[in-house]
């Protein structure tokens, strides 16, 4: 009898637990809606804690056109497609030859990633700046996607164990066929990798949609702006008006909100898939 | 056309873009850092004069370094505190909760959500005039507890650290997680056998399961903290004062607003081989634990 009690105890303290932490996620996300549907004038006079008298679209029809949204949202779809497309090309590729080939510099490749790995990103910036600007790449859209299009030692390693799975016999049965390593690639590994790759693909662009540091530094001009950085100028020319603050937030943060509720465990089973095995 | 050649071709035409694309974006980049480093070029004009290790003398001699350099350990140190506290809620999230799917959703989504609106959203929050987090203590009678989160020179830091962990707790939470549930089952089913406690279990199987995992987050704070940009930048550009800058805003400041390439150059070398030396440090830390 005193077990089960103490059972239900522990319990009830779990979802307790399970609960404040809800709450402390949602708390900021809850006021920004709030605050996005409120009057200028209800920002000022009500408790920022209470909801809008009235839900009124107002402050988010004024930032989305004030703030740059459609021209973030087009070049944002660009930089996601066209990177991502390349990418999974290219870490597949890469993966494919390392993982079915055997020649002299293949570890080199290897030591070669995860140099670039340890790299710290941010502060080669000072450098990888300069050359950006002397490829005549510097306010345009190539800059970020020469960038975004290169591959990572992690994504490798996440597409060699999807290789390792794929049996040689097939590439061997296809060599007995005829094919050569450019049809087994695309005919057979390619296709065999897609599940792997649409993982990968969706925590890509997830990154990209949410990085601001590459467009804001390579991309100042106002008809390249992503939706990170269109938010970052909207909010240091808007002041403290925070109901369109606020709803230009939301525009910025709801595309890749939808995107995770939508396909919660392809995302989380890749990014498990990656810190277990990788 | 004989399979050898062929091999030879395809290894050719598949690595060409990707080691390129590796080699001028991110290889390339790091050997200009150690020339610029040496230099006193100013990012613009055409020539420099090569000043030796005049610019890692300077940085070492710069107050505002070791300050950027203490606010960076500090938010090593917290995020450090905070995985205990990640493991257990892994540890209570992978028990058959009945809203467990609900509360893994919740738990990870700070992690997906746009930085540049979670620091906006952040900065509002701590507004102190009439700002919703002090407004909320007020409400729940904590009056006495009510800070300028952000202009209070003692508190700011401890503000943006907790917007960090708002971030990322929750994703190292999915990562432990996941660690968690590749142990198998009958591992478990044993020890209940031998008659182990609930404490035993979690020592004995799944910290030692969970190695490689804690070894992933210990990685992913020593590179995050030490390069902590976005939060400071959007929300307090390093202030008041210099009293929240990190090491990368300090540095990018000194590149790009105050053109001394060569002084950020050899800051940026100064950062790698920090990172590069807490990495080996944790490595050699977590095969002594793990032996």
């Amino acid at each position: 009898m005193t077990l089960r009690v103490r059972f239900n105890f522990s319990r009830i303290l779990l979802y307790l637990l399970f609960l404040v932490i809800t709450a402390i996620v949602l708390f900021p996300v809850a006021i920004n809606v709030f605050t996005a549907f409120k009057t200028p004038m209800e920002v000022m006079t009500s408790s920022p804690l209470s909801l809008p008298d009235e839900w009124q679209l107002s402050n988010i029809v004024t930032a989305f056109d004030k703030g740059n949204m459609s021209v973030g949202f087009k070049n944002t779809i660009i930089l996601v497609v066209i990177s991502v497309v390349v990418n999974t090309v290219l870490g597949s590729m890469t993966a494919y030859v390392l993982h079915r080939f055997d020649f002299k510099l293949r570890s080199a490749i290897f030591a070669l990633f995860f140099a670039a790995m340890v790299v710290p990103f941010y502060t080669t910036e000072v450098s990888r700046f300069q050359i950006i600007k002397s490829l005549d790449l510097y306010d345009t859209l190539g800059a970020p996607l020469l960038i975004y299009a290169g591959t990572d030692l992690l994504q490798i390693f996440i597409f060699l164990q999807f290789i390792q799975k794929i049996s040689t016999q097939l590439d061997e049965s296809a060599m007995i066929d005829g094919a050569s390593y450019f049809k087994i690639y695309f005919r057979i590994i390619f296709p065999l990798l897609l599940p792997a790759s649409a993982t990968l693909a969706i925590i890509k662009a997830v990154d990209i949609m949410n990085d601001m540091y590459i467009p804001y530094l390579y991309m100042p001009s106002k008809d390249l702006h992503t939706l990170s950085t269109a938010l970052m100028t909207f909010v240091s020319s808007r002041g403290s008006d925070w109901g369109q603050l606020a709803a230009a937030i939301l525009i910025v943060m709801l595309p890749t909100i939808i995107i995770y509720l939508s396909m919660q465990k392809v995302i989380m089973s890749g990014i498990a898939e990656g810190a277990v095995k990788g | 056309m004989s399979y050898t050649i062929q091999k030879k071709i395809v290894i050719f035409t598949f690595l060409l873009i990707p080691i390129s694309l590796l080699l001028l974006f991110l290889i390339y980049p790091t050997i200009r850092l150690f020339q610029f480093s040496l230099t006193d070029w100013n990012g613009m004009s055409k020539s420099f004069n090569y000043v030796g290790f005049d610019n890692f003398v300077q940085a070492f001699q710069t107050p505002e370094v070791w300050k950027a350099l203490s606010n960076n350990l500090l938010y090593f140190i917290v995020h450090v505190i905070f995985i205990p506290l990640e493991i257990m809620i892994a540890v209570y999230l992978n028990q058959k909760l009945r809203a467990s799917n609900f509360f893994r959703t919740i738990v990870f989504m700070p992690y997906i959500i746009n930085g540049v609106a979670v620091a906006y959203i952040f900065t509002y929050l701590y507004n102190p005039l009439n700002g919703p987090l002090n407004e909320l203590l007020s409400v729940v009678g904590l009056e006495s507890l009510t800070q300028k989160w952000l202009s209070d020179t003692d508190v700011v830091n401890y503000s943006l650290i907790a917007v960090s962990l708002w971030r990322f707790s929750g994703f190292h939470v999915i990562l432990f997680l996941a660690g968690l549930q590749s142990i198998p089952n009958d591992l478990y089913e044993a020890a209940t056998v031998d008659g182990a406690g609930a404490l035993h279990k979690f020592r004995h199987i799944s910290v030692p399961g969970i190695i490689l995992v804690i070894d992933l987050v210990l990685f992913l704070n020593i590179r995050g903290a030490l390069q902590v940009f976005d939060i400071p930048f959007l929300m307090t550009q390093g202030g008041p004062g210099t009293a929240s800058t990190t090491f990368t805003v300090y540095t990018l400041e000194t590149a790009f607003k105050f053109n001394n390439y060569g002084l950020a150059s050899a800051l940026a070398i100064i950062l790698m081989v920090i990172i590069i030396a807490m990495s080996i440090v944790q490595k050699q830390l977590i095969k002594v634990k793990g032996d």
